[in-house]
């Protein structure tokens, strides 16, 4: 298996839901508690394994923008994994998802620094890296309902811009969807294979209108005629 | 990228240190300028495996969980950072052995194979502290044999500087001593000269277009998704000011090149000078301070592309 | 093969459902709970509105349950104190119900209207408007006034839905979406899993908003209009339907007021009113039978156009003639407006064509056979698949109410109404036009003490007699709605009512009750003076506050607990029973009609409790006739038995759902002990799935209207026609032209001002403010939205959201900026004809090149919400409201008027207009600054610890 994720760009409309309802999972999840620093003082900030962040395509008026969620790419060559000196970074092998042996990890931050998508964050209360665990807690979960057992940021994302699947199986919906709508990895030149797939905005659809049209335009009440229509 | 002086300080004195053992390995074996005593080299091997201890502790420093830290000699096969921390405490033993069989006079056949292996250890774990950043794909001025080339130059070339202190100090005939530095210090400044020309060009790197996905048309960052910094914007964000970098970098072939090697000269042709040897061997550590706090300062990791770099 | 991966230990759990009240949306959700203490938010799947999924709010509840802002007991401004000051004393529930009461029951006893009752973005209107209604005050509003009355006005004396909470557009059969002035909003989950439905599916899903952030970010198409510019751009494509007769005719003579026939008679009385016959029907003419018929009648075939002359000799002409007239002229012809609305010629036409190719070449036909309600079968529905949603961006102007009538003209000429594909209404609308409930003006009631209202405070008026004023033609509302200065004000001005309080104008008030509502800061327009106006003293009764007595009810510590005199704690949403009722704003889809409840599922630590079960309380206390035994002891033990036991009607009650004595009835029964124990069991909502029959054409469904008859949705199974031309605002305008027969405005301002915009088709005029102000000074529109993981949460902050955003930038053009020398970050002053406020820009390229915007409601007052002083949301984050007056400029010999739509009282907030300039050096953080909120006793319990290392499980941390 590779499990990772499909982002739809053509519908997020970036309204951090997958990173909160991450937040909230992971926060008492298996690699939990997730610190947060000064969080009533001047600058709060914390531990996040998902963020969202907006982009601005071309100029004004011809922009669009696109909401851009980022998490752990669970990458085919996970570079993060091969640096980790302790081997508290790891790729399981059943099912490709990435993950940090917490009693393993003396925060180094070399895998951050292999990282090209910004996906490991270190707690500094704990002293070691966390990142996305692909809510392995969840989906392997077997007394949970079978269709919650998905990563939190997809059971909760409300504009369906998230799927989770296997990407070994030709057949999965993510493959297909993936396949069908031109998906694709992030910096693929630097060769890390990431998981996770990214659908590009769709094309607009195209109405054909005609602005001339045969009986003439209307210029005054007098050219309109009345029906016969009965209520 | 954040430079984080526990790391500075680490990479500086065990390059020092290592550079200085292996030198002084080769000094011993070949008698160079008369040849220090037994004392002598016993205190000069004992000066760079302090350094080395030192730079090693205190890059534990920068470990957020250092309880965890015996756990990095684990992954020898894949990670360079536990081959540095390998090699580093295989070194140990055997520089040990070798000043132990200087100071209790043990057969020369110890002495020498214990030495040349520690030095030859010494260049490999320097060679390995390098491989930590070249082999990084994520941060582009890293990502280059030049990387390692430059550490080992820098580590020897400061090792150099401290070992002509010695001879100087020893009273030897520093000779020897001066071309050996001059020679080292002239490939370091070479080789660093090459990897400041390198990294201008940044080539067919990253952008936020190969980032993003979005090649179609210009893509500008809107906001991050937080107000304040987060670990990547402290771990990767620092930005340094192209004139600033200029500046450094012409200090760092003033001090770091230029100053021990008017020093050199001047040591050669005043024979002696035991102040001139002090400031050539402190302008080169200083030098390699400033050079590799400029290393990480002008390094750019790719993330910064999603936090709106257009290109690293 | 997961040897490894450690599950989560259950054993210690348990789940249960409520509704979440972080906005407005109120999504189903599934709570779970680990030693109480809540360990997961997630959507419930089986909820009609989220269907599962959840926003960032939601999901942030967990963090509001243990936010440090909580309330902690009931307190008392500290005698001997200044009101602002922020020094109280704690006192039991059993001294502040008892103060109250006291004051409560003399008020009642003497002059009710002197009370002032007002809530924010509550979700309990029904109760509270019910409790207003039994002390007999006519002074109750909720925020409507404030928020997108003119959107709710619109539809309602339009198409009997309206958007806002009234209605959805089809997202199953929807091809073409138009999105016009939409942050995120009100069913804010529901647009957002529709919006990804649509664009699977092919459809186009076009913007129209100065500003491309959230939604508009995925649109296929951008349209990034002026401000207060819809109505004219919506006014153009009607134009442009016209010009190519692109309007389904069909659609206009069945279920419009289209061929109705309006007197011509200029300067004389009645003209404009309907011809009508003598039992008062509106009549058209019939060009089959050749006559004048009852235009509600069923077996008619109107003319659609035409003039002709009545029996009586007057001349009439068909409404759609007198729209044809209008809106074929010139002045609305695209290339006319392109330059005022910020928009291409090409693009207007365009987008007109493409939605008339959508709703006629694309129709969507179901085989669903209905009944309509003249007794017609129908072997299937016809839908013209083309959907709108419209919001805020477009109500929030003095010219709203015009602008949003202009877009459901749109949606009428192209038949998109409620069919398949459309913007279909939600239960329990639609209604009659307008809905059949006058505000309570008999002046004989609402003087009299202890007495309650025969009707409801707020209603919509349809003529001058229904107006809320006295016999000299003054307004008897504080916040003057129903006066002749907005006479279809149906939501009240709540912005008014600090300022009309503090200049006794219409009178003074003694008490004033606001329940969630932050009048002291962002929910109110000119803060900084709102504040001093709450610390005015009456210079005639010397130690008197202007505002005598402040009740202010909350559960969080905002800037306006700090200015209350008694502040009455309330709870969390998971801390207490409620309701979300039909009565009040659904939470219907079209497919269903649907209710829902919350109960407690955290145990209280602290001593609060819920406003109402407090309001139950003080009703019985106060021998509210509702809530009272002949016998004059309590009919309800309280909230909950209240909500049981009451009934509006025989078998009509708050809850729907499971009602009957053994809970099988939906809609209607009789009550049923058990009714809460049924939601609970049933996931705490309750959905009355629609049978296809009567999913569509409500307007005009036999078999729907007779059920929603019978639920008490609609009066009586009739006809709901929509009115292109709106005969109510013609009488206004009568009234203001000396006109009328009935009450007339004596003041020259509100003669101009009905005769100018009471006009019975939509129009467009220049945003009232503007008209006062110099576009050359003022270059700029300035705007205000919420960010879509704060939009309508009630302290809008928590550790967690506000990690994403804890400071507001003001955001230009970023073209427009570097032609000013503005760059990202600089500190610049806005200036408006209010005030000054220093803040922070950043550039961007989705905003109109003549507009600036902000996130409101991000900046706070230093010490406010539970955060420390130094938090940048109170240094650096800022409020555009001190730049926004709530009176229009002063104008020569007239009297203040309010900053509102003239029709209905929407605060025009998005009228704003300022200029920019750059801070000199060394300027930076934001300005006004104001003092630091002290904390409250009982703040003491909280840590607001450096690092927070929030963990639900009991067991197995790390």
């Amino acid at each position: 298996m590779r499990l990772g994720l499909v982002i739809d760009l053509d519908v997020c409309v970036g309204c951090h839901a997958c990173a909160i309802a991450c937040k909230q999972w992971n926060a008492s999840g298996t690699i939990g508690p997730l610190s947060d620093y000064e969080p009533y003082g001047a600058e709060p900030s914390g531990v996040w394994f998902n963020r969202i962040r907006h982009y601005e395509m071309d100029e004004y008026p011809h922009n669009k923008t696109v909401n851009f969620p980022m998490s752990c790419n669970h990458c085919e060559d996970a570079d993060c994994v091969t640096v980790c000196p302790t081997g508290a970074s790891y790729k399981r092998a059943e099912d490709g998802i990435v993950l940090v042996d917490q009693d393993k990890c003396m925060g180094c931050n070399y895998c951050s620094w292999a990282c090209p998508y910004g996906a490991r964050e270190l707690d500094r209360s704990s002293g070691t890296m966390k990142k996305c665990t692909l809510c392995v807690d969840r989906i392997y979960d077997e007394t949970l309902a079978i269709e919650d057992r998905q990563p939190s940021c997809v059971l909760t994302c409300p504009a369906h811009a998230r799927w989770f699947g296997d990407f070994d199986d030709p057949d999965s919906q993510v493959s297909r969807i993936t396949r069908e709508r031109g998906g694709f990895g992030l910096m693929p030149e630097l060769g890390y294979n990431p998981t996770n797939q990214y659908l590009p905005p769709r094309r607009k659809p195209v109405i054909e209108v005609n602005t001339q049209p045969k009986g003439g335009l209307k210029e005054s009440i007098k050219q309109f005629a009345n029906k016969l229509v009965r209520r | 990228m954040h430079p984080a002086f526990s790391v500075i300080f680490f990479t500086v004195a065990s390059g020092a240190g290592f550079g200085l053992f292996s030198l002084l390995f080769i000094a011993d074996t070949f008698k160079l300028g008369g040849g220090f005593s037994a004392d002598q080299l016993v205190a000069g091997g004992l000066m760079s495996v302090a350094l080395i201890i030192f730079g090693l502790l205190s890059s534990t420093f920068h470990l957020a969980n250092p309880k965890n830290a015996w756990r990095a000699f684990s992954r020898f096969r894949t990670s360079w950072l536990s081959r540095e921390g390998v090699f580093a405490v295989a070194f140990m033993p055997l520089a040990l052995i070798y000043l132990a069989s200087i100071m209790f006079d043990a057969p020369l056949w110890l002495r020498e194979s214990t030495g040349l292996l520690a030095a030859v250890l010494a260049w490999i774990t320097v060679f390995s502290t390098g491989m930590i950043y070249a082999c990084l794909k994520t941060i582009r001025q890293w990502n280059t044999p030049l990387v390692p080339a430059n550490y080992l130059a820098l580590g020897y070339s400061s090792g150099s500087l401290l070992l002509l202190l010695g001879a100087v100090i020893a009273g030897l005939d520093t000779t020897p001593y001066i071309a050996m530095s001059a020679l080292i210090v002239s490939i370091a400044a070479v080789l660093k000269a090459i990897y400041y020309f390198w990294i201008r060009d940044p080539g067919l790197s990253p952008t936020i277009n190969t980032a993003t996905g979005l090649t179609r048309a210009k893509v500008k960052l809107l906001d991050t998704g937080h107000t304040h910094g987060t670990f990547l914007t402290q771990e990767f964000g620092y930005q340094l000011a192209r004139s600033q970098a200029s500046l450094l970098k012409i200090l760092v072939f003033v001090i770091g090149f230029g100053l021990p090697g008017l020093m050199l000269v001047w040591v050669f042709t005043a024979q002696g000078g035991q102040a001139l040897a002090l400031v050539a061997a402190v302008a080169g550590l200083l030098g390699a301070a400033m050079e590799r706090w400029l290393f990480f300062a002008e390094a750019r990791h790719v993330v910064n592309l999603y936090h709106g770099a257009q290109r690293c | 093969m997961n040897a490894r991966i450690k599950t989560e230990n259950h054993d210690r759990q348990e789940t249960k459902y409520t509704t979440c009240y972080m906005c407005a949306c109120r999504c189903g959700i599934k709570v779970t709970l680990e030693d109480n203490k809540v360990r997961f938010i997630q959507g419930n799947r089986n909820h009609p509105t989220n269907q599962g999924v959840l926003c960032a709010k939601g999901s942030a509840g967990i963090m509001k349950q243990y936010s440090t802002a909580k309330l902690t007991q009931p307190l008392m401004r500290k005698p001997g104190t200044e009101r602002g000051e922020g020094v109280y004393e704690a006192i039991s529930w059993d001294q502040a119900l008892d103060i109250l009461t006291n004051r409560l029951e003399e008020i009642r006893a003497t002059d009710p209207a002197k009370l002032a009752y007002f809530t924010g973005r509550d979700q309990m209107q029904a109760l509270t408007g019910l409790w207003a209604q039994q002390f007999g005050t006519p002074n109750w509003a909720a925020h409507g006034g404030f928020c997108s009355v003119n959107m709710a006005a619109a539809g309602l004396y339009t198409i009997g839905f309206s958007f806002w909470e009234f209605g959805a557009p089809d997202w199953d059969y929807a091809k073409y979406f138009i999105m016009w002035g939409v942050a995120e909003d009100h069913s804010s989950n529901p647009i957002k899993i529709g919006l990804e439905k649509l664009k699977r599916r092919g459809g186009k899903f076009v913007s129209v908003n100065p500003v491309r952030t959230g939604y508009s970010a995925i649109a296929d198409e951008w349209l990034p209009i002026k401000p207060g510019m819809d109505g004219l751009l919506a006014m153009s494509m009607v134009h442009v339907l016209l010009k190519h007769e692109l309007f389904d005719y069909e659609f206009l003579v069945k279920y419009t007021n289209a061929s109705w026939l309006v007197v011509q008679t200029p300067g004389e009385k009645g003209d404009g009113l309907f011809l009508r016959d003598e039992k008062n029907h509106p009549l058209i003419w019939d060009i089959e039978k050749e006559m004048f018929k009852n235009g509600e009648d069923g077996d008619i075939a109107p003319a659609l156009f035409g003039e002709y002359v009545a029996p009586d000799g007057r001349r009439v002409k068909t409404v759609f003639s007198m729209m044809a007239e209008r809106y074929l002229d010139a002045q609305y012809a695209p290339e006319n407006v392109a330059l005022q609305v910020g928009l291409p010629a090409e693009s207007i036409e365009r987008i007109a064509l493409e939605m008339a190719h959508v709703a006629f070449k694309e129709a969507v036909e179901l085989p669903i056979a209905w009944t309509d309600v003249w007794g017609r079968k129908h072997d299937k529905v016809v839908g013209r698949p083309v959907a709108f949603y419209a919001m805020r961006g477009i109500a929030a102007h003095s010219n709203g109410f015009h602008g949003c009538r202009a877009v459901h003209f749109i949606q009428m000429m192209l038949g998109a109404l409620d069919g398949p594909g459309n913007f279909r209404a939600r239960a329990p609308y639609p209604k009659p036009i307008p809905p059949h409930q006058l505000p309570e003006n008999n002046l004989d009631i609402i003087n009299a003490p202890n007495t309650p209202l025969s009707r409801p405070p707020l209603g919509f008026p349809t003529r001058p007699e229904d107006l809320v004023i006295d016999e000299f033609g003054n307004p008897v509302r504080i916040d003057k709605a129903y006066s002749w200065e907005v006479p279809i004000a149906s939501h009240g001005m709540m912005h008014m009512v600090i300022t009309n309080a503090c200049n006794h104008d219409p009178y003074a008030i003694d008490t004033l009750m606001l329940f969630m509502a932050n009048m002291a800061w962002n929910s109110t327009m000119n803060t900084k003076n709102v504040q001093d106006m709450l610390r005015m003293k009456d210079p005639e009764e010397p130690g008197e506050y202007k505002i005598p007595f402040l009740v202010v009810i909350d559960a969080f510590h905002s800037e306006m607990t700090n200015f209350a005199d008694l502040i009455l704690p309330d709870t969390t949403y998971l801390e207490r029973y409620d309701t979300i009722s039909l009565l009040d704003r659904p939470i219907s889809e079209p497919d269903a009609a649907a209710d829902a409840i919350r109960h407690p599922l955290v145990t209280l630590d602290r001593d609060v409790r819920p406003w109402q079960e407090v309001m139950v309380e003080l009703a019985s206390r106060l021998k509210f006739p509702a809530f009272t035994k002949p016998d004059g002891t309590r009919k309800f033990t309280g909230y909950k038995d209240f909500i049981v036991n009451f009934e509006r009607s025989p078998g009509i009650g708050f809850l729907a759902g499971y009602r009957g004595v053994d809970g099988t009835k939906s809609l209607k029964g009789e009550p049923n002990p058990n009714q809460w124990e049924a939601y609970i069991a049933n996931q705490s909502f309750f959905a009355h799935h629609w049978p296809d029959n009567q999913k569509y054409v409500r307007y005009a469904n036999k078999d729907y209207l007779e059920v929603a008859a019978d639920a008490g949705f609609v009066g009586k199974v009739e006809p709901i026609i929509m009115q292109f031309y709106s005969e109510p605002l013609q009488k206004f305008r009568l009234a203001g032209m000396g006109l009328y027969d009935g009450p007339q405005p004596n003041n020259q301002v509100d003669r101009e001002r009905l005769v100018k915009y009471f006009d019975p088709l939509p129009m467009w005029y220049q945003p009232l403010e503007q008209q006062r102000t110099d576009a050359n000074e003022y270059p700029f529109f300035a705007l205000t939205q919420r960010p879509m993981f704060m939009y309508h949460s009630w302290d809008s902050q928590n550790v967690w959201l506000r990690q994403i955003m804890a400071q507001n930038y003001l955001y230009m053009n970023a073209g427009k900026a570097r032609s000013m020398g503005i760059e990202d970050f600089d500190w610049v002053w806005v200036e408006s004809h209010n005030g000054k406020i220093r803040c922070q820009v950043k550039t961007m390229e989705g905003t109109q090149e003549d507009t600036v915007w902000t996130w409101n409601a991000i900046g706070k007052q230093k010490g406010a919400w539970g955060l420390k002083e130094n938090a940048s949301e109170a240094t650096k984050g800022f409020l555009l409201n001190h730049l926004i007056s709530e009176l229009l400029p002063e104008k020569n010999g007239e009297r203040r008027v309010t900053n509102s739509d003239p029709v209905t009282g929407q605060a025009a907030w998005f009228d704003l207009r300022v200029k920019i300039y750059k801070a000199a050096p060394g300027e930076t953080g934001s300005w006004p600054q104001f003092d630091v909120l002290k904390p409250f006793p009982g703040d003491e319990r909280y840590e607001r610890p450096n690092v927070l290392r929030y963990d639900a499980r009991t067991h197995e941390k790390n």
